[in-house]
């Protein structure tokens, strides 16, 4: 036996109520796409994935209590996608092809070129 | 399995002693390593998410309308089951750690239960989705057809697919590790005295569970204000 | 006549009788890095015939052995075999596994049963990658990059490569992460990090990329193969996928794949150096630092092999500023290296021999990137011979010398015995000779516009081809003499004590040599840096009981 009675006792609590906060969370994914905030759907819901995922990490997969490395493998990761999305959401905003471009349609295409500008209005030909 | 290891000492200029980690009994080892494991699971995901994110940035209305017609009632239940059955899981190695190996072993029973009853309702989901047409390999996700859907849907529903297949094929996983573990118990290799085997599979689960926290609002609830609730 | 690590071993399962058995079976690291030699360089030689090959079609314009398919089918081969079955798993396989255990002063890896398995996976996939040779339409003709949408169309055997891919994969991320708790956990009590040896820095930052980086293009490869079976469109332009988007995940892998490939050869090049310049290595602290930095920043240049692709021209220059940037820690650590010979007592014994010759080729293979870094120039050289002249400098000229290097320096401490020094150096000459002549034209033809994956040619790209052959010929004769004399060593070498070299390093310290199961018999405390030398003599000195006696 690895745990005493009493750090069974608060131990077990703590599971139930990270379980509460995890459901209240969900109910809250649930109505918040037709209850509040209707234009942001997408932050929301991810925010709130985010919220339950850092329940999740700290309590039940007992993050807290690591050492300092495995936390700095999980934050790194965070920064290396983050660069990932944001170089790539950079070459995805100014996207200069679009009029070429088969896979997006009109006025996709016009708002890719909208956002470049108008000094590449006329693609080169080759 | 040598738990009849005996550590090697060290012994510097001063004479004093220093124990040496050897690759046995490596207790802080064993959830490195599994850590690392997931993290490289978490980048597979990750890249999957990404590819999904660029292509929502250019069908914004299609992914939205795609979104819509998903069924927010099993996909909703699927998601308290998931949660309950991480806290199955939590719970029996709570126990496991206080000395209630029936306990534990209860509580792996209730989390394949719950694990299996996923993907029963995903059946359920999966097949109904067949019986509207849309599905991997038929009309309305082919391109060129009367019934082909616009692009920016066919990517969504063929990631869909993609996604929650690949997590579903890690719920089955989850359950064979499960069941692995219950005999691994049986056997006596995993106790109150050495559980890190137990740690690890939950984990494990907690990670599957981590990706669906993700998956469900970003496939299911997108869309939903489009129709204002399930299906 | 005390045991080695020859004469008894742990197995996975069991404790088989037979020394067949014994061998598929082992769990030691030592014996499981000689399997990955054996494995990877019978493939190396394969690889090298194909090549060869092409070679010969290449020799005059026209067709006149192989036809345009199987031409794309054979570089696809030579490129998918060398990258994915030789030079990924490459240094740590066979090194990573044999030395960086002995260097920290442990017993084995943290995972040694996960070991085993590990290298049978990497069998299962380059038994999967070769099957497709003989299967259907034969073996793929994407090239080794595997672009959408030509891969999806193709009617060649895609999907066993790109499932032995994701195998390989898999085993490459196995061995990053047993490798990165080993050097984690088993250190010696006291060798903190800045006492680690800098090869096991170079392991190190390459396991942190192999764990990283694959499962990007592991699901890449997964989304590749439900692309073409079950048709998502993710990547397929018909229903809206991009084909451009292949080519980041596929790179976002590739790219720091190449730093997988040289930091465990610059590794062994920080070893190297003291060793034969008897002096404590110039600037330890920030050649294990660029390791790390190498690693780092390696991430985020992925973007200079797409210039042509369509990116957006911001992103193209935000790719190209730090691609530039990441030159600089590589250029540290040539620094560190010329200041480390300065002034030392220089040996050109073979393995210094082939670690002064990678200078010269890495410094070359180097530099011709940075060359097309430049997003200008590389409009003009993308895809053309000068690419593939720069990558071979880098690849075969920096990381495969360094892998032979290696193989020379730890030769005596795998084997027990030494090869003729004369004949080693000979070879070494011819190889380099060879090497040289084989690519240096490469860069010329390619910037005067001779494109790759190429069957045919104009007349006036042919002379370049010639010089090239004749440089194969020479190359690949040196090539058979280097491994000639090396397995003549190991059958009928003269036996040799463990520290020829007299180096510095744990690895030197063994009881026996070769080493034995259990390698040190007592691990010491290390309270020392792993490159004292004293007037061109080790400070260090330890008796056969690990004791201290300097």
């Amino acid at each position: 036996m690895a745990i005493s009675d009493a750090t069974y006792k608060e131990e077990y609590k703590r599971y139930w109520l990270v379980l509460v906060g995890l459901l209240l969370l969900t109910a809250l994914t649930l109505i918040q796409p037709t209850m509040f905030m209707e234009n942001a759907t997408f932050a929301v819901q991810m925010l709130i994935g985010v919220v339950k995922a850092w329940l999740i990490l700290m309590y039940y997969m007992h993050l807290k209590g690591e050492k300092e490395i495995i936390m700095f493998t999980y934050f790194s990761m965070f920064i290396v996608l983050t660069f990932f999305v944001i170089v790539i959401g950079i070459d995805v905003a100014n996207f200069q092809y679009g009029d070429l471009s088969h896979i997006i349609s009109g006025d996709e295409a016009a708002a890719a070129s909208q956002t470049h500008g108008a000094a590449h209005a006329e693609p080169a030909h080759h | 399995m040598s738990h009849e290891y005996v550590p090697e000492i060290a012994v510097d200029r001063e004479g004093k002693e220093h124990k040496v980690q050897g690759w046995q009994d490596d207790i802080y080892g064993a959830k490195l390593g599994f850590w690392l494991f997931m993290f490289t699971e978490v980048l597979m995901f990750g890249a999957m998410f990404m590819a999904l994110t660029y292509y929502y940035t250019l069908h914004h209305d299609d992914f939205l309308i795609a979104s819509s017609s998903l069924n927010r009632v099993l996909g909703g239940t699927n998601t308290v089951i998931l949660l309950f059955s991480a806290l199955t899981m939590g719970l029996g190695l709570l126990k496991m750690k206080h000395g209630d190996v029936k306990g534990a072993k209860l509580m792996i029973w209730a989390t394949i239960v719950l694990a299996t009853a996923f993907l029963v309702i995903k059946g359920f989901e999966w097949s109904a989705e067949y019986h509207h047409g849309v599905f991997l390999g038929l009309d309305a996700l082919q391109a060129g057809n009367a019934d082909s859907k616009p692009f920016g849907q066919i990517l969504f529903f063929g990631m869909y697919f993609t996604m929650t297949g690949i997590h579903g094929f890690h719920i089955l996983i989850g359950i064979g590790i499960m069941l692995w573990l219950l005999k691994r118990i049986n056997a006596g290799k995993v106790s109150p005295e050495h559980y890190i085997l137990h740690f690890n599979i939950a984990l494990y689960w907690d990670l599957v569970h981590l990706i669906w926290v993700f998956v469900f609002p970003y496939y299911y609830m997108i869309g939903a204000g489009l129709t204002g609730g399930a299906h | 006549m005390s045991k080695t690590y020859f004469d008894e071993t742990h197995c996975a399962i069991g404790h088989p009788k037979s020394t067949f058995m014994q061998w598929m079976l082992t769990i030691d690291h030592k014996r499981i890095g000689i399997m990955y030699a054996v494995v990877m360089f019978t493939f190396f030689f394969i690889a090298v015939a194909t090549a060869f090959l092409m070679r010969l079609e290449l020799y005059a314009p026209g067709a006149q052995f192989i036809d345009g398919d199987t031409f794309n089918q054979a570089f696809t081969l030579h490129g998918v075999i060398m990258i994915f079955l030789f030079i990924v798993p490459g240094i740590p396989a066979i090194f990573g596994n044999i030395v960086m255990p002995l260097m920290i002063g442990a017993k084995d890896v943290s995972f040694p049963r996960l070991n085993w398995f590990t290298f049978w996976l990497y069998i299962l996939g380059c038994i999967i990658a070769v099957a497709s040779l003989w299967v259907g339409n034969g073996f793929a003709d994407t090239g080794w990059t595997f672009y959408a949408p030509y891969s999806l169309n193709t009617g060649t055997n895609v999907i066993f490569t790109l499932v032995a891919a994701f195998i390989l994969g898999m085993a490459s991320i196995l061995t990053g992460l047993n490798f990165l708790v080993t050097i984690h956990r088993l250190r010696a009590p006291g060798m903190t990090f800045f006492k680690m040896p800098l090869f096991v820095w170079g392991i190190y930052s390459t396991a942190w990329i192999q764990l990283l980086a694959t499962p990007v293009v592991g699901i890449t490869l997964v989304l590749a193969i439900m692309e073409k079976y079950f048709g998502i469109g993710i990547f397929d332009p018909a229903k809206g996928g991009d084909p451009v988007l292949f080519e980041h995940l596929f790179w976002i892998y590739s790219h720091p794949a190449v730093y997988l490939m040289i930091l465990p050869a610059f590794g062994i090049m920080s070893e190297i150096i003291p060793a034969f310049s008897r002096r404590e290595i110039f600037g330890y602290r920030t050649i294990a630092l660029s390791s790390a930095s190498i690693a780092g920043i390696g991430y985020l240049v992925w973007g200079h092999h797409l210039y042509t692709s369509g990116m957006a021209d911001i992103a193209k220059v935000v790719f190209s500023f730090l691609t530039f940037f990441v030159a600089v820690p590589t250029g540290i650590k040539f620094y560190d290296w010329m200041a480390t010979l300065y002034k030392g007592k220089i040996i050109l014994a073979t393995p210094m021999l082939w670690a002064l010759g990678t200078v010269i080729t890495f410094a070359i293979g180097g530099l011709s990137g940075v060359t097309i870094a430049m997003v200008g120039v590389d409009i003009h050289l993308q895809d053309t011979y000068y690419t593939i002249a720069h990558f071979h400098y880098a690849m075969l000229g920096g990381v495969v010398f360094l892998l032979f290097a290696g193989m020379h320096y730890w030769f005596p401490l795998v084997t027990g015995k030494m090869y003729n020094e004369a004949k080693a150096k000979i070879a070494f000459y011819i190889i380099f000779v060879g090497f040289n002549v084989l690519w240096f034209p490469m860069f010329i033809a390619g910037y005067l516009g001779m494109p790759r994956r190429y069957f045919d040619y104009l007349p006036e790209f042919q002379i370049y081809h010639q010089f090239s052959f004749w440089g194969a010929v020479i190359f690949i004769t040196g090539l058979v003499f280097m491994f000639y004399i090396l397995i003549q060593a190991w059958r009928k070498g003269e036996a040799v004590g463990v520290n020829p070299w007299n180096a510095t390093t744990l690895e030197w310290h063994m009881p026996t040599s070769p080493p034995p199961l259990e390698n040190h018999t007592k691990v010491p405390y290390v309270d020392f840096n792993p490159y004292e030398y004293h007037h061109g003599q080790p400070v260090v000195k330890f008796d056969e009981n690990m004791k201290r006696i300097d």
